[in-house]
């Protein structure tokens, strides 16, 4: 499978599946980041998204983590593209308690 | 500001060569009746909390022999101290005192540079004595480019009045390993109160050290969990999860404090605990006063600043939703130069994840409302996303006020209170 991953400043990853992205008929990742997004790391290289900068230069800040590459190709692309961003001191604290929080209470 | 524990500070005077009494900490009556062995009775036992007035709450007690002090080690391990749990103790030999003074070195914002503080009048609050007897506190400012010298501390004392010269050397030489530790370790405070005069010379009795949270990155021998202001108590395990967020990324700031952690205050008042966050600390302020008459009492204060990422928002969401008590939630903006879409982008990630089966509607009762920049665009996005389509989320403009985000937020918990009854 082809992948484009990459880390994040703020400790994380931004995965997309560039398989999914040759059907892609939008390429709002790419947009998005280009127009709203600050960091305008994103360009289209044969039909899929590719990074305009190296590895290092996106890690240390280029990608503004606006997320909104994310939301748009949900929205409008081919769900290729996943941001994860840990927290391991917060899953740590809810392994700990007694009480569920109400997002995973049933209504 | 990071608090150490009263063991903590001593062993940074230790360091320094400040005398304490011979003491050990404990967390369990075992550990006591060992630790008795070496130091021998009588002995002082100290709940160690960081909240201040702590003899007055009975958080100091005495034995002079086996039985009494089980009885105050069982009496003082898992007793709260002004809210917060007492986890251990501090056995210390009891020190026979001459007299009792107060010594500090803190930092004076109106003059930029520290002060040391001495005072004749030991033992008790300082700020109470500031209040009864201002003419019992002496201070001298202290430039750090020059230093804190023997003679200087030697001036300082001899404004306090009737202290021997014998004496008067002892403690100018303590003051001067005092100001060591507040400058090696990055202090806002050492303090020794009370300072007690013994046959042997002087010695520490308490030790109260305010570490600088801005030096925590290279104060690594301290062993500090960094988190935001948490008062005089320790940081929760939540705020030193939330305050991981800023740590590794400069781009804005989100500060998290746990005003009720457990929502004890909340419940014993009658109020209805709701988790807040603000952008701008004054617009936390006003939408609690907004709140707080309408029956609801945000049990965190949460406000960030300097236009933060979409990152920093999708995570400070996931912490504030993790309060369990929490019975609804609202996000509120002041008329903000930030980019208010990177905060809605980010509340929608987490609302996402939160909420997998709902597509991001959440189950309690919720009120985001976006003023300022690009907040036309935020409130699309949450349009966007179906999420404003949940029946216990509204999604509010910049034309509404604290005032009216209170009410609107009144309204929805009413209605889903009466729909749900409860979750």
């Amino acid at each position: 499978m082809k992948v484009l991953e990459f880390e994040v400043r703020s400790g994380g990853t931004i995965r997309i599946e560039l398989e999914k992205c040759e059907s892609c008929e939008t390429k709002a990742c790419v947009k998005m980041c280009n127009t709203q997004g600050m960091g305008q790391i994103l360009e289209l290289k044969d039909g899929v998204p590719a990074l305009k900068y190296s590895l290092e230069e996106v890690k240390r800040g280029a990608c503004t983590e606006d997320l909104g590459c994310e939301l748009e190709c949900e929205l409008r692309g081919n769900k290729a593209l996943v941001i994860t961003l840990p927290l391991p001191e917060l899953e740590e604290y809810l392994e700990g308690l007694s009480e569920k929080p109400a997002y995973l209470r049933e209504a | 500001m990071a608090r150490l524990l009263e063991y903590q500070g001593k062993a940074l005077f230790n360091r320094k060569g400040i005398p304490v009494p011979e003491g050990r900490f404990v967390q369990s009556v075992d550990e006591a009746m060992n630790v008795v062995h070496e130091l021998g009775l009588p002995v002082a036992i100290k709940a160690q909390v960081l909240s201040g007035r702590r003899g007055k709450a009975g958080g100091i007690l005495f034995a002079e022999d086996r039985d009494s002090l089980l009885q105050a080690v069982n009496e003082l391990l898992g007793k709260r101290i002004q809210g917060s749990p007492v986890e251990g103790l501090l056995l210390e030999e009891k020190a026979e005192v001459q007299r009792e003074l107060y010594m500090a070195v803190t930092a004076d914002p109106s003059t930029r540079q520290p002060v040391a503080i001495f005072s004749p009048r030991g033992g008790v609050d300082i700020e109470e004595t500031a209040e009864t007897e201002p003419a019992a506190i002496f201070t001298t400012p202290i430039d750090i480019l020059r230093g804190f010298y023997y003679y200087d501390a030697m001036d300082l004392l001899r404004q306090g009045g009737d202290l021997e010269s014998r004496q008067m050397l002892t403690l100018a030489n303590l003051f001067t390993r005092l100001y060591q530790v507040y400058r090696e370790y990055d202090c806002k405070l050492a303090e020794i109160n009370p300072l007690a005069l013994v046959v042997q010379g002087a010695m520490a009795l308490d030790a109260r050290v305010d570490i600088d949270d801005d030096a925590l990155a290279r104060q690594t021998t301290l062993d500090i969990d960094f988190a935001e202001e948490a008062g005089e108590r320790a940081a929760t395990l939540l705020e030193i999860a939330a305050a991981t967020i800023d740590e590794k990324d400069h781009r804005g700031t989100v500060h998290f404090v746990q005003t009720d952690p457990d929502a004890s205050y909340a419940k014993t008042t009658g109020k209805i605990p709701v988790g807040l966050d603000a952008v701008g600390a004054g617009t936390g302020l006003t939408i609690m006063d907004e709140l707080v008459p309408l029956g609801y009492y945000p049990i965190d204060f949460c406000d960030s600043s300097g236009n933060p990422v979409g990152s920093k928002f999708y995570r400070i969401t996931k912490v504030i939703m993790a309060q369990p008590h929490i019975e609804g939630y609202l996000f509120v903006s002041c008329v903000s130069s930030q980019q208010l879409d990177n905060a809605a982008r980010g509340i929608i990630k987490a609302f996402k994840e939160l909420y997998p089966r709902s597509g991001g509607r959440p189950n309690i009762p919720c009120v985001v409302v976006f003023r300022g920049g690009w907040d036309d665009v935020a409130v699309e996005l949450f349009r966007e996303h179906g999420i404003s389509d949940g029946p216990w989320i509204k999604v509010l403009g910049r034309d509404t006020t604290e005032k009216e985000t209170a009410e609107i937020f009144d309204a929805l918990y009413r209605e889903w209170k009466k729909e749900t009854g409860d979750l």
